[in-house]
């Protein structure tokens, strides 16, 4: 019995030692609580006006993704006309966009489709977080915000259906096009929703623009959303619908009756004095009416960067796509490649080992110029293809003259050239294509009027009929949108 | 009080039998079997008694033997034990086998257990079979060793971790590596290195101090480590000195490795040829032609040899073992320093190990297992890691890939280079190739990632009562991995930024701390009990920094160190997880014949949502040693059948496997130009909770012949329910990622095992033992999120498998074919409908695809797209494998012959694809057989330039998959261990030397390299798990085979 104590002894001895390594030996209550320290909860995104206005920034930065506007999207559009040649046959750099070969799962298709709904999303959770979070900021910065939110919701969706839906003009915009999503989706329901018709997008694009004018500031460094920049972006909406009265419309309220074409309201948009200017020095002069900023620690990204795809390799360039050096393509207009030319904008032409390289875009790795995404030059020329289409040649004339001459002094069109409306057209269509080559607008401007696509190399012409006019919605949206 | 009185009953007996019996002093000496060493230390006990003794430093020993007392039992650490009848006073006894054998000690958890007691399923593999193998870490080795245990070695670059799996694939998208615990210290695993050069940690245990490897696959056994065993545990235990005398082993082996089987290519010729045709078939211009070398020959690149090379590798470990009677001592030094079969793949290991073990009392016991590594991997970007399959700058593609009809040098003896790409030489520019001169970049660039790990644990341990002791153990792993890369300005990815610098560091640390309160012991005579409770945290944090800097600012730059224009934060990572734990465990057997075992886990872990942060995990177990009952005993069949014994398990544990904040909704704070934009980044998800599995295991042990031939078998079934999805979403709802965590997807994995463990031949000097394992394995997906919708696996651009409910984890999803139409050439797809329809690259882009037959026969069809005209082509886990292990001894020779075995899966071969692409690209000699006139019957089709729809680029195409069964020489290996009297030197005990060869054969109907492939490998840190992508055989570079030749050397 006596041996039986002495254990009883040891076990509540021992046990005392042993009792606190079997407590929570940290001590620390919060064990297992840990938070990342380079991440907020979504809690804390609306708890500072700083931090709301930083969500703004955020919805720039979902259109400036390098998949998106930041660098791709622009030059999808411009290697699908016929201005470029592919150089290196890399299937992740274009290859397939630009011969018309993609299908849903093409990397170009999935992630365009991917960011610019990224894009979207932030925007629409802007928007919904502005009104459950009414005192995160004032009521006249909530306005403005939402207005922003709103500019870049459409334009987002503007730039989508340019690719994945058919243009308005081939059937009054019966056709589908892409879900419209309005809400912000933070949770996984909601996969499934219906494709609305390219009337329906245009339809809400035009709302959006519309009320974001009234209460977007009437200034702004361009690197944000300011009332002429929904007007300007208005013009192009109106164009792509062919509803060339609104176009002037819209165009009247930021572009002066005659030269020297200036906006009278809101920024002080008007034509640089030389084109260089747009593409170097501080990108926000006032041609800039929209530009994405880039630096080194926001930069495009790998294989996004425009001067990567077009610039030489002298320039820091990847030479991807040289000039198509065809009668059909851009080069072959004299103000480029004439041994003569005075025009300002052949020096954006550079040359390696026998072929032309477009230079317009010139920082090194990182790449960071800007990207224009509307300049004033663009204004100036929908209104003059909206003002021959109205009626108004003289106009029109002297807005084709504005743009000519700023690269251009001495230049004068041929009565060839400028005679006939139909004429006229031509040459501010050509205009367009000097003036905005490697911005993005060819494949616009070839679609939007269901022309076809020309051939140019080894990669075919494609009529409007063809499947491989519009790409297909992206393979992750058919896995898993069981409505589309 | 009764154990006192009962050792002092046992004294005066002793003292008795002293006094008054008659006795006999047995002398002898007792040696290794294997190679006729004396053995000191081993333990020589009179059967039935405690009365012993121990063998001296020369293996002898001497013994006084009771009058009635016939036998001695043998003893010893790694040997099978023997009892042996005594006659004459001599006995000279030899000792054999290498541990693993009924009866041994397993490490299960927290505790041990003897092999005979165990009722839940545990796969046990010595030491012994991981020594001497060319392996970077222990787990390469394990192919074919244990059931149920699968080892897939994704490809050839060094280090590169295998893809490691016990009972099947148990998870979707959480990680599926085994748990590894080494020493009670469960240890980071998978790729570390933030560049082409991969670090494994396991690597960082060098293979030859361990001392046993149990693999606990059941919930039985694996229960205890509750919410981290789904995929199974395994337990390594390290070497530990014994008494006897000390014990001095150097083990050494020089090496060579060299390719196989790799696809044979065209030559200059016969690509000017096709591609020319090719052209010609597109309507387009000649544009490819023989370059002349100025001696008149016409150039011919074999690009192979810029990528491979044969590959000279040593290995050499020095160890101390030995022990006093209150301390034991393991000591090791290790250094490998292997070369790879890819051009400047190299890998290199400094290891160092300290093992002590120390009673300070008859109560108190310390000790600590402390163990460093430094390990340094170099690798070219090889595109053969997880994510890289389409890097233009993969060795494995460029190989493949670069055009025999130009020159990696210039005549000048610069590199032939043109732009970011090689020049195109003879070639037009039209037709130039937009990859990287291979040389350049094997050359020029950099990658190596180098680890410091430090792995150590110490331990206390009170037994405050007999049988009831308290122990605590803590453990650190403390793991920096600085990864560096350079790539050149020349040529390349560097060559756009004009050269970029990438370093990186990550310091991984973790602590753990448990403490066990455990009770062993009898209860009466038949009531053997062994049961703990334990308490355990862990705390893991992972940080990394690092940048990128890019435009050198003089040619000789490569180091980060010089001077760039640019510099930008890279390798960026922040992570942190704790568990919390309580657990306990109880094993009851009644007389040894009746077994019952239980444990109960409750895990609390940070990266679940509040509330659901806490699981309950356990496991119960039974077994019946049938053959201990008397009526077995008494039968006939006990002669023939020494040991028969079934069990059965269930259990529920998890998988902890997600990542830190898998629950948390977050916001990112990045830069719009220079302005702050706070980004949603994460969607969370509050209800995550753990991923749970229920196991189910039911198994028979026999053993035959008084152990000489051992059978298990076993059946087992995993139920994993709740599976936590990167559950896709909508991409047009704008989520990050396109993905939510959820819990949502069920999924099971079932089979069979058996192993056969014999000695098949003993007979004199000759002995031939084998083990040979077979697992099957059956994956079905029973339920997915999003009502069921398909997850689907990518592999770079390409997406070649579908996971689906009713099919197997990862199946190979391809667009179906039917050959080649003889009439036109081209190749023939089988739409959604079951159409058949033809595709030729040469029409206008609205009309290439036509239907082939029927009423529409040559009208326009819709294009094939691979999601909705896909199809399942197979499933990819294997479904059945296993291994054959055989030792052969004839006196002082020994043989090692291993065979691994595994198939029942398709591998989907993209490679193939790219190996008949009609770009520039190089193809391989079968494209020798492409169809060139009507009626022509064969599998290629017309080549057109410009083409990579109709061979498989452009969409994943189904006569591209192959059957995956495989069936290797693994392992062969010759020895001769000299005997004693020809021993050169003084001092020397033992000296083995031997010839090996891995990997020597692979028989497969596959047309790649290998069917062992996996170019996803584990995957898992692109967010993607490469459990959505298994076997998939694109732009690799193969595994080799290596030759070594080695010494054992016993001082």
């Amino acid at each position: 019995m006596k041996m039986k104590k002495n254990n009883l002894n040891k076990i509540v001895i021992g046990s005392i030692a042993i009792l606190p390594l079997f407590m929570e030996m940290s001590c620390k209550k919060d064990f297992l609580d840990i938070t990342p320290k380079t991440q907020l909860a979504q809690a804390d995104a609306f708890a500072t006006p700083a931090r709301v206005e930083s969500q703004v920034n955020s919805v720039y930065n979902g259109l400036k993704s390098g998949q998106f506007l930041g660098g791709r999207y622009q030059i999808y559009m411009d290697i699908r006309g016929e201005e470029f040649i592919n150089n290196l046959s890399n299937g992740v750099t274009g290859l397939d966009t630009w011969r018309f070969n993609v299908n849903s799962n093409t990397n170009e298709v999935v992630n365009l489709w991917s960011a610019a709904y990224t894009a979207i999303n932030r925007a629409n959770l802007l928007i919904d977080g502005l009104v459950a979070n009414p005192n995160s900021v004032s009521a006249d910065l909530a306005k403005q915000y939402t207005a922003e939110a709103k500019f870049c919701r459409a334009l987002a969706y503007f730039e989508l259906i340019q690719l994945y839906a058919k243009p308005f003009l081939a059937d009054n915009g019966a056709s589908p096009a892409v879900p419209l999503r309005l809400k912000g989706e933070l949770t996984a329901e909601n996969n499934d929703l219906k494709r609305s018709t390219v009337a329906e997008i245009y339809t809400q694009i035009l709302k959006d623009l519309n009320e974001a004018e009234a209460d977007l500031p009437l200034t702004a460094i361009p690197t944000r959303a300011h009332r002429n920049a929904a007007i300007a972006l208005k013009t192009r909406v109106y164009l792509a619908q062919g509803n060339y009265a609104q176009v002037v419309t819209e165009a009247n309220k930021i572009v002066s009756a005659a030269a020297p074409f200036t906006a009278a309201t809101g920024n002080i948009n008007t034509l640089e004095a030389k084109i260089s200017a747009v593409f170097e020095g501080s990108y926000v002069g006032s041609e800039a009416i929209l530009s994405l900023p880039m630096t080194d620690l926001s930069a495009p990204g790998t294989q996004n960067q425009l001067a990567y795809y077009y610039n030489v390799a002298a320039g820091g360039g990847n030479e991807e796509y040289y000039f198509n050096t065809a009668a059909n393509g851009i080069y072959s207009n004299p103000a480029l490649s004439g041994a003569t030319s005075l025009d300002a904008r052949k020096g954006f032409v550079g040359i390696s080992k026998t072929k032309f390289f477009l230079t317009k875009f010139k920082k090194p790795s990182p790449y960071t110029d800007y990207v224009p995404v509307i300049r004033y030059a663009e204004v100036l020329l929908n209104l003059a293809e909206a003002s021959v289409r109205t009626g108004d040649v003289v106009r029109a004339t002297a807005l084709l003259n504005a743009v000519r001459h700023r690269s251009d002094p001495a230049y004068t069109f041929s009565a060839a050239e400028t005679s006939t409306p139909a004429t006229l057209l031509i040459t501010i269509s050509t205009e367009k294509r000097l003036e905005l080559l490697g911005e993005g607008f060819r494949s616009f401007d070839i679609t939007r009027l269901n022309l076809p696509f020309p051939a140019k190399g080894a990669a075919p012409a494609v009529e409007s009929t063809s499947p491989a006019y519009i790409w297909p919605i992206s393979s992750g949206e058919i896995q898993n949108n069981k409505s589309l | 009080m009764k154990r006192i009185l009962q050792s002092l009953m046992l004294f005066m007996s002793i003292l008795l039998s002293q006094a008054f019996a008659q006795e006999r002093v047995i002398t002898g000496t007792v040696t290794d079997q294997a190679d006729g060493t004396p053995l000191p230390g081993v333990s020589v006990v009179i059967k039935g008694t405690k009365t012993g003794t121990q063998t001296n430093a020369d293996g002898k020993f001497s013994i006084t033997l009771p009058r009635g007392q016939e036998s001695l039992t043998f003893s010893y650490i790694g040997y099978t034990a023997q009892t042996v009848a005594v006659k004459g006073s001599i006995l000279n006894v030899e000792l054999g086998g290498d541990a693993k054998q009924l009866g041994e000690v397993i490490v299960t958890g927290y505790g041990t257990q003897s092999r005979r007691d165990v009722t839940g399923s545990v796969a046990s593999v010595s030491g012994e079979k991981l020594r001497n193998q060319p392996v970077q870490s222990f787990e390469q080795a394990l192919q074919g060793k244990a059931t149920g245990v699968s080892v897939i070695q994704p490809n050839g670059v060094l280090n590169n971790p295998p893809v490691f799996r016990v009972r099947g694939f148990n998870s979707i998208s959480l990680g599926s590596y085994p748990l590894i615990v080494v020493d009670g210290l469960p240890v980071f695993t998978g790729d570390q290195s933030q560049t082409n050069a991969p670090s494994n940690p396991l690597g960082d245990i060098n293979p030859e101090d361990i001392q046993s490897i149990d693999i606990l696959k059941d919930a039985a056994s694996t229960a205890i480590y509750g919410s981290r065993a789904a995929n199974g545990v395994v337990v390594i235990t390290t070497k530990k000195g014994t008494q006897g005398k000390v014990k001095v082993n150097y083990d050494g082996w020089v090496g060579i490795s060299n390719t196989q089987r790799l696809p044979e290519l065209l030559n200059a010729e016969q690509y000017v040829t096709l591609k020319n045709e090719a052209r010609t078939n597109a309507g387009q211009s000649q544009a490819f032609a023989l370059q002349k070398l100025d001696d008149g020959s016409t150039l011919n690149t074999d690009w192979y040899d810029f990528a491979y090379r044969t590959g000279v590798s040593q290995n050499h470990n020095l160890n101390f073992a030995g022990a006093s009677s209150s301390t034991s001592y393991y000591i090791s030094v290790g250094y490998t320093d292997q070369q790879g079969i890819i051009r400047k793949n190299d890998y290199k290991r400094m290891i160092g190990r300290a093992n002590l073990d120390h009673n300070i009392t008859d109560k108190i016991k310390v000790g600590t297992n402390f163990n460093f590594s430094n390990s340094f991997n170099q690798a070219p970007s090889t595109g053969s890691l997880p994510g890289q399959a389409f890097n233009t700058g993969g060795l494995g593609r460029l190989a493949i890939v670069l055009p025999p009809n130009v020159a990696a040098y210039n005549a000048d003896g610069s590199y032939n280079v043109s732009g970011s790409a090689i020049g195109y030489g003879a070639n037009s520019s039209a037709v130039a190739p937009s990859y990287p001169n291979a040389a350049v970049l094997v050359n020029e660039d950099k990658f190596t990632s180098e680890n410091n790990n430090l792995i150590a644990t110490l331990y206390g341990q009170y037994e405050i009562l007999k049988g009831l002791t308290f122990k605590t153990n803590y453990g650190l792993n403390n793991l920096n991995v600085e990864s560096i890369g350079f790539n050149n300005r020349i040529n390349g990815d560097g060559y756009a930024s004009n050269g970029i610098s990438t370093n990186g560091t990550v310091k991984s640390k973790r602590w753990d701390w448990f403490n066990t309160l455990s009770y062993n012991g009898t209860i009466g005579k038949d009531h053997s009990i062994n049961a703990y409770v334990g308490y355990e945290e862990q705390h893991t944090s992972v940080d990394g920094w690092g940048a990128q800097r890019s435009n050198v600012i003089d040619p000789f730059i490569d180091v980060f160190q010089g001077s760039y224009g640019t510099i930008v934060p890279a390798n960026l990572v922040q992570g942190e997880n704790s568990f919390r734990s309580f657990f306990t465990n109880l094993n009851y057997d009644y007389k040894k014949r009746y077994f019952i075992s239980g444990s109960f886990r409750r895990d609390g872990l940070s990266a679940l949502a509040e509330g659901n942060k806490y699981g309950n995990f356990g496991g119960a177990s039974a077994g019946w040693a049938i053959s201990e009952e008397n009526f077995f005993k008494n039968s006939g069949i006990s002669k023939l059948v020494s040991m028969l014994k079934i069990r059965g398990s269930f259990g529920k544990v998890g998988n902890a496997g997600l990542s830190d904040f898998a629950a948390l909704y977050l916001y990112n704070p990045g830069l719009y130009g220079t302005s702050a934009a706070l980004a949603f980044n994460q969607a969370g998800n509050p209800n995550l909770k753990w991923e749970t599995s229920k196991k189910y295991d039911g198994g028979l042990t026999i053993g035959f012949l008084d152990g000489r031939i051992n059978f298990d078998a076993d059946y087992y079934r995993n139920n994993i329910d709740g599976l936590i999805l990167n559950s896709p979403q909508s991409p047009s709802k704008g989520i990050p990622n396109n993905s939510i965590a959820a819990n949502i997807g069920s999924m099971y994995n079932q089979g069979f095992e058996f192993s056969v463990n014999s000695t098949n031949i003993r007979k004199g000097s000759f002995t031939w033992s084998s083990t040979l394992s077979f697992s099957t394995n059956k994956n079905r997906v029973t339920a997915l999120a999003n009502n069921n919708a398909d997850l689907f696996g990518p592999s770079g651009l390409e997406t070649a498998n579908i996971t689906r409910v009713g099919y197997s984890l990862g199946s190979i999803f391809t667009v179906p074919t039917a050959g080649v139409d003889p009439a036109t050439g081209e190749r023939i797809f089988i739409n959604r409908n079951g159409d058949k329809v033809r595709f030729s690259f040469a029409r206008p882009t609205a009309s290439r695809w036509l239907y082939l037959e029927g009423a529409n026969a040559g009208a326009v069809a819709p294009a094939i797209d691979a999601t909705l005209d896909g199809k399942i082509t197979g499933n990819a886990i294997p479904t059945w494998y296993g291994g054959f292990d055989n030792n052969f001894r004839y006196k002082a020779f020994d043989m090692n012959l291993g065979i691994t075995f595994s198939g029942g899966n398709k591998v989907y071969y993209g490679t193939l694809a790219g190996l008949r692409d009609q770009r520039f690209w190089n193809n391989e000699v079968g494209m020798l057989d492409r169809w060139t006139t009507p009626g022509q019957v064969t599998d290629i089709p017309k080549v057109v330039y410009g083409d990579n729809t109709s061979n498989g680029s452009a969409l994943p195409e189904s006569q591209n998959v192959f059957s995956g069964d495989f069936l290797k020489l693994r392992n062969i290996a010759f020895g001769y261990s000299f005997p004693k009297s020809l021993l050169p030197a003084k001092g020397l005990s033992s000296v083995r030397v031997y010839a090996q060869a891995t990997n020597l054969v692979i028989i497969t109907k596959y047309p790649g390299p290998d069917p062992e492939v996996s170019v996803n490998g584990n995957a898992t840190a692109s967010g993607n798990s490469g459990n959505l992508a298994p076997s998939v055989d694109r732009n690799a570079t193969p595994s080799g085979r290596v030759f070594t030749f080695g010494l054992n050397v016993g001082f």
